[in-house]
């Protein structure tokens, strides 16, 4: 067992490999009552075409990570939430472009809830009866997401950059899409990715983190895997051109939806080259059109824009996009006076005053987010997965000079790799 | 560590179930601050409450939007801005919504602890200060606000009514409420009315913010590294609060349910249908049936374990979602469910059946204990979020029945099936509203 040390945010961290490559985590929370667990694999809605154990490559049916995430919580006995809900947990899973997360939280039972988590995600069972059951639901699921102008404008801007990259398909995939998902293919995506060397294991909360590791080792040790070895991902060639400059899609909105993206042309960093270029990004975001800059106020002022307006950055190591937007009344005139206002400032540089606010506003919603002990293990996984540190952040963005944000600008900001998307109403 | 925590025997005095408010008041103002090292942060919030009225509701909504533009110390929005920025981006918002009968207006702070930064000022001292200018120093000209921020503010406001169509869940829940409620205060959006904003004047805006400032009821909670005294020290120097007591207040009056279910069918260009039920519960967070309401809910809707996300997602696979939300403020509880349009009756009829099984009594021993141990578990985890703790502690002060969460836990485990059926029975069922497709002309 590992123990690392964060003096400067008083946390401590406990890691350990397993045998079996599982990588187990645990953030001892002094004072909480709640422990916060989350059991997650490194396969998202891009992982679409695979090899594994010298298998012949295959491609499979777009959504399928999130069927599986749905498929896990029924076991031959029945429910998982039934058990969780007994042993007072509250229990959930998401998917995300690369990710599949299982958790739960809970106060008591800590032990039983964590056996379950690790047992009820490592004991797949499908059925055809089960599976096709799950289409019905998984279809509503995905006509919730049509009717929502804001999943609507912003899939559109990511299908709008991306010509090839499964990045730019939606995570639930399509009606059509799930209805040609069968057990077999869950199983054969299930036994490649859900092996305990694509997994981590992360809990935080009031826990003693010896205990968890004897837990842990103890219920691994009784299980067995077949060796993985390496996971080939295949993507096919994404060309450094948007797909689209701009996109329109029709719903009945109050006023319109527009959000911008710059595709970022040279991708495939990793780790901590990754992570510096996150936070360098993040951070010349906030500069330029966070609340408190002044483009953002003329904005505002002249109405363009409403308190929705905002900005993120969305990088790995295959796709890397910026999306800035929110509702105006004018599509239109809001893309020119960002336009106008960024290649102003691509010409005059930004100054030195407002860029210590920014950081120092990045600085303190980084400290903020440790409170949660729900963001610390989303965040921590996200960046552990792509080989690197949370806790680096912070020295990060401590590290991060006027130079270094200023030339990420002229990097990122590239009017020939933005892509425009709206959703406006059918009227309009 | 904390295996007092896990071992449910020793709740009441398990540690992280002991931490107290501290209570003060100054001036019309209530104080409540809970010493705790728990958090990297301070968090503050504000909660002025008014009585949800006609005549006030949408001037006493704008209020919010238009002192966060400036204060008379930093009257240009960008200083405002800027100075949240300096002070570590301090987390700053402000809510309005209706709770019961009354319209609540929250602003919230959160700075991080001083000792994470080199900060050479007190963190808290400067967010207090901050709070008390935008509640009680606006920035003003010729005696009322400055006209350019309200004419803004009441464009924001307008588009925020607007846009409550554009979710389409939200919306129809709305919808529904307002439909149930048509008699009464609740029926209002906490937001106001889109045809009086027109008329608003940055004079009888500031009119209406005088008067507010003098007959709302004032909570300041904090929660963080620090004191009673030491909140009551600096909120004395920088809250220009009008003197007198704290307010109280009102607790809202029941009403009779209607003979006959209302049914409104809405229709838009929209694919998923969003079917939404309003149910009279006659129990609200005052009374000691508090503990057995919430019971009911649980099982009915409130988990995936429970009768609604059973019966109609997993058996039927009619929804993906279909849960119950209790408002103990109000005493009503609300169903949603989105479906194939094509399902309306089905899924009305599975739910139907699901509240009369109830009425019934049709409830397992493992409904009750599954059911227990996740309102039991919810209540324990408030108590790791400074917010959650707050928002906990203020339903107390607003219904004027102030129950610990331990007490509430304690009142939930001894809840028997025969409270939960005496429950069911009073409910009824008011209102079905079902948004829907636009059939073809």
């Amino acid at each position: 067992m590992q123990t690392l040390n964060y003096p400067q945010v008083q946390e401590t961290l406990y890691r350990e490999v397993l045998d079996n490559g599982l990588e187990v985590i645990v953030l001892p929370k002094e004072g909480f009552n709640k422990t916060y667990a989350t059991f997650s694999t490194k396969y998202g809605s891009i992982d679409n075409h695979f090899a594994a154990r010298e298998a012949a490559p295959i491609k499979v049916p777009d959504g399928i990570a999130h069927f599986l995430e749905h498929k896990m919580f029924e076991e031959p006995e029945g429910d998982i939430f039934a058990k969780f809900a007994s042993q007072g947990a509250s229990a959930n899973a998401y998917t995300t472009f690369d990710r599949t997360v299982y958790l739960f939280s809970a106060t008591e039972q800590i032990d039983a809830n964590l056996e379950t988590l690790i047992n009820f995600v490592q004991n797949p069972y499908f059925t055809d009866e089960n599976v096709n059951k799950e289409k019905g639901i998984i279809e509503q699921e995905i006509n919730m997401y049509k009717d929502n102008a804001d999943w609507q404008v912003y899939f559109g801007l990511i299908d709008s950059l991306y010509h090839n990259h499964p990045v730019h398909i939606d995570i639930a995939g399509t009606v059509d899409s799930i209805y040609r998902i069968d057990k077999e293919t869950l199983y054969k995506c299930y036994e490649t990715f859900y092996h305990p060397s694509n997994m981590v294991l992360f809990v935080v909360g009031g826990v003693n983190a010896e205990e968890v590791f004897k837990l842990v080792r103890n219920n691994q040790s009784a299980k067995s895997f077949e060796p993985l070895g390496e996971i080939n991902r295949y993507f096919d060639e994404e060309p450094a051109s948007v797909k689209l400059p701009r996109k329109v899609v029709k719903l009945p909105v109050s006023l319109p939806k527009v959000m911008i993206g710059f595709k970022e042309k040279n991708v495939g960093l990793q780790g901590e080259d990754l992570l510096r270029q996150e936070v360098t990004t993040k951070l010349m975001l906030e500069t330029i059109i966070g609340p408190s800059s002044r483009l953002y106020q003329q904005l505002y002022e002249e109405g363009l824009i409403s308190d929705s307006f905002g900005h993120e950055y969305n990088s790995s190591t295959g796709y890397a996009f910026s999306v800035i937007g929110g509702d105006t009344p004018d599509p239109d005139a809001l893309l020119s006076a960002l336009r106008n206002a960024m290649e102003k400032l691509l010409q005059e540089g930004i100054p030195q005053e407002t860029f210590e606010r920014a950081k120092r506003k990045k600085i303190g919603g980084y400290l903020r987010m440790l409170n949660s002990p729900e963001a610390i293990a989303g965040e921590y996984t996200r960046y552990r997965f792509r080989d690197s540190d949370m806790f680096d952040v912070l020295s990060s963005y401590e590290g991060c000079t006027l130079a270094d944000v200023d030339s990420r600008m002229r990097e990122h900001i590239d009017f020939n790799q933005l892509s425009v998307s709206i959703v406006e109403s059918p009227t309009a | 560590m904390n295996d007092e925590v896990r071992d449910s025997a020793s709740l009441t005095k398990g540690a992280g179930l002991v931490s107290q408010f501290e209570r003060g008041s100054l001036q019309r103002i209530r104080l409540h601050v809970l010493p705790t090292k728990r958090f990297k942060t301070f968090a503050i919030s504000l909660f002025a409450g008014v009585p949800l009225q006609e005549d006030t509701v949408t001037e006493t909504a704008l209020i919010p939007f238009v002192l966060r533009r400036g204060t008379a110390q930093t009257p240009e929005t960008i200083q405002f801005r800027e100075k949240l920025d300096d002070l570590y981006g301090a987390g700053f918002g402000f809510d309005v919504y209706k709770r019961g009968d009354s319209q609540i207006i929250q602003f919230r702070m959160d700075v991080i602890n001083d000792k994470f930064v080199s900060s050479d000022t007190s963190l808290l001292a400067e967010s207090l200060k901050f709070v008390g200018e935008v509640l009680t120093d606006p920035c003003l000209e010729n005696g009322s606000f400055r006209q350019k921020y309200v004419e803004a503010e009441k464009v924001t406001l307008k588009k925020r009514l607007e846009a409550i169509v554009n979710d389409k869940m939200r919306y129809a829940a709305e919808r529904c409420l307002e439909e149930m409620c048509e008699d009464e205060p609740y029926r209002l959006s906490a937001l106001g009315k889109l045809d009086e904003i027109p008329a608003i004047t940055p004079q009888s805006l500031y009119n209406q913010y005088e008067q507010w400032l003098g007959s709302a009821s004032f909570d300041l909670y904090v929660v963080g590294d620090t004191t009673l005294d030491e909140v009551t020290q600096l909120v004395s120097q920088v809250f220009r609060i009008k003197s007198g007591e704290p307010s109280h207040y009102q607790t809202s009056a029941r009403r009779p349910s209607p003979k006959k279910v209302k049914t409104i069918i809405e229709e838009m260009e929209i694919g998923q249908g969003k079917l939404n039920m309003g149910l009279r519960v006659g129990v609200n967070y005052s009374d000691d049936e508090y503990a057995a309401a919430l019971m009911y809910n649980g099982i009915l809707g409130g988990y995936p374990h429970s009768k609604l996300f059973i019966n109609v997602r997993e058996k039927e696979s009619l929804a993906y979602y279909a849960a119950s939300r209790f408002d103990g403020h109000k005493g009503l509880c609300t169903i949603q469910s989105g479906i194939e349009i094509a399902n309306y009756n089905k899924a009305v009829e599975i739910i139907e059946k699901q509240l009369e099984s109830m009425k019934q009594g049709q409830l397992s021993e493992l409904e009750l204990s599954q059911t227990k141990a996740m309102i039991s578990n919810h209540l324990r985890e408030l108590q790791d979020s400074a917010y959650e703790m707050i928002a906990y502690d203020f339903n107390g002060v607003l219904s004027g029945n102030k129950r610990s969460a331990a007490q509430l836990i304690e009142q939930v485990q001894a809840v028997q099936a025969e409270d939960i059926v005496r429950i069911a029975q009073g409910v009824q069922l008011d209102t079905i509203y079902f948004l829907r497709d636009r059939k073809e002309a």
